[in-house]
């Protein structure tokens, strides 16, 4: 089971950033210190111009993840065939590391909340994801990566951990895990729950991924809202998920209030320092 | 009580974001730092920006142009009314210009430069095609010869000075007042390269560009012209508009018309 398991995710491709169309020039102009790239898979799901261009001459120089927000994967109005078909295809000219989406649902009955909404955490919920996974991955002819989303409020109807069912859906579906390190930091003083606890149920074979991002506090509530520079008790739980889950590519994703791209650079050689120094502690102890 | 079923608890969230009656708050475990009327607010409150942000976006000079307030009291009642459907954000938004006809019937100046801004955007990531060279003109069989224009061509008649409004925004001037245009008047839209352009143009040209858009030969173009204008003249039209065209790369290729 461990030799078997032990190959599940792939090896690291190191430290990346979101690609923001802000910064195709310093992509394109000159090498950075960036290892890959993620791209959101919906803003390149359109007929031609600029953006597909963009991406031809960035998948040149970077290999990329693709992420998308829109899959909807516990949505109980079933996936969106068409939506499937599109990703198939993007895949095919991006030949992505992987391709990622949200464990959550977006929208019912037709219509689109454009906002990743939270699942209770229920036996009916994870039946219903399982087998939602299982037709996209036999759709897209590989694993994907569910990330953990942030949220404000539990539901009544949840019946296990978040952590238990992020590992249930992982292992009963087979799929990986794109590990949010914010959103479970946000979530746990949302929800009051200890963060660590979290990290330490997850499957660590199935970890491929891992997200650093920057979050509001607003006193009584943290809003995931990737405008600010990566907090310091995020660091703290990113050094911890090292230390558990070993070499796992991590990267920066900023939506809003994008600096310049030295800057974010300059934030993602503190997560290659912090990866450095646990790997290092880990040789050294073993 | 019973738990909802997962359908029913969706559909009593989506409710919630939607501003109708709910009983999406039964289903919210109370207490932690922030009460359940707070913590379903953040959601509603996100759901509401995050779709207004995206018509600031899509609307760049519309919302320039009407300013913060106008701009978010017409994208929220927008909102309101149309809860998106498609899987992609980009579409929500199509139907913004005749919500804004509607909303300032006295101002048609703003739903037409909505439209401007909606079709710039829609020519962004329109499908791709290789503009024709010039020189690919000397082989044209013009017995037969009519053209397929770039797949991002699209037009629609203007009323307003909306594009000179549109211009002056984009140059951060003033803009100019808005005001009815003498003439009859078509916007005409396109992508080259990876640039959307925009211009207008008379009753004319619309009509040459209609007639060829419809499978029109440009041997018909010019003896239509040639018999308004006279032969000399027609010719000089005729070819004048072609140069400009294929100069704007609005031609993507020959192809046989249907007369």
């Amino acid at each position: 089971m461990t030799r078997a398991t032990a190959s599940i995710r792939k090896p690291s491709p190191g430290f990346g950033l979101g690609l923001r169309p802000v910064h195709y020039p310093d992509f394109l102009d000159a090498p950075q210190r960036v290892d890959w790239l993620e791209i959101i898979s919906d803003n390149y799901l359109v007929p031609g111009g600029k953006p597909l261009a963009m991406l031809d001459a960035v998948l040149e120089r970077y290999p990329v993840a693709m992420h998308g927000v829109s899959l909807s994967i516990g949505s109980t109005d079933g996936l969106d065939r068409q939506y499937l078909a599109d990703l198939k295809q993007l895949a095919r000219c991006a030949q992505p590391l992987w391709i990622s989406d949200h464990l959550c649902w977006t929208g019912v009955a037709g219509r689109n909340a454009h906002d990743l909404l939270p699942l209770p955490y229920s036996e009916e919920a994870l039946r219903l994801v399982v087998r939602h996974v299982g037709e996209v991955q036999d759709t897209l002819g590989q694993r994907i990566l569910l990330e953990n989303v942030s949220s404000y409020l539990e539901y009544r109807s949840s019946d296990m951990s978040e952590w238990a069912f992020l590992r249930r859906v992982a292992e009963e579906a087979d799929c990986l895990l794109l590990l949010d390190v914010n959103n479970i930091y946000v979530s746990s003083i949302n929800h009051g729950y200890d963060a660590q606890e979290f990290l330490r149920h997850l499957p660590r074979e199935r970890v491929q991924q891992i997200h650093l991002a920057g979050h509001s506090d607003h006193g009584d509530y943290i809003v995931d809202t990737h405008d600010h520079p990566v907090a310091e008790p995020v660091w703290a739980l990113y050094r911890e998920a090292c230390l558990l889950f070993g070499e796992v590519a991590a990267m920066i994703e900023r939506d809003d209030h994008i600096p310049d791209l030295a800057e974010l650079v300059m934030e993602l050689d503190r997560a290659r320092a912090i990866a450095a120094e646990v790997l290092q502690s880990c040789e050294a102890a073993a | 009580m019973n738990a909802p079923t997962l359908a029913a608890l969706q559909t009593a969230f989506h409710d919630h974001l939607l501003d109708r009656a709910s009983t999406i708050a039964d289903a919210v475990v109370e207490g932690g730092r922030a009460d359940t009327a707070h913590r379903l607010h953040i959601y509603h409150h996100a759901y509401r920006a995050r779709l207004q942000d995206n018509l600031r976006d899509a609307f760049e000079k519309t919302w320039a142009y009407l300013g913060d307030d106008a701009f978010d009291a017409a994208a929220l009642a927008f909102v309101e009314a149309h809860p998106p459907t498609h899987r992609n954000l980009r579409w929500h938004g199509a139907e913004f210009p005749q919500a804004l006809a509607a909303r300032f019937p006295d101002d048609p100046d703003i739903a037409e430069l909505a439209g401007i801004d909606w079709q710039l955007r829609r020519a962004f990531d329109g499908p791709n095609a290789d503009p024709l060279a010039p020189e690919a003109l000397g082989a044209a069989d013009w017995e037969r010869a009519g053209f397929r224009f770039v797949p991002t061509l699209f037009l629609a008649p203007l009323h307003t000075n909306s594009a000179a409004i549109w211009h002056a925004l984009d140059q951060d001037q003033p803009p100019p007042a808005a005001a009815p245009l003498p003439a009859a008047t078509w916007l005409l839209i396109w992508r080259k390269a990876w640039q959307p352009h925009f211009r207008s143009i008379d009753a004319e040209e619309y009509a040459a560009l209609a007639q060829l858009l419809a499978g029109g030969t440009f041997a018909r173009l010019c003896a239509a012209l040639g018999a308004r204008l006279g032969d000399e003249a027609g010719a000089a039209q005729a070819g004048a508009w072609l140069g400009r065209w294929l100069q704007d790369g609005l031609i993507a290729d020959l192809a046989p018309g249907a007369g």
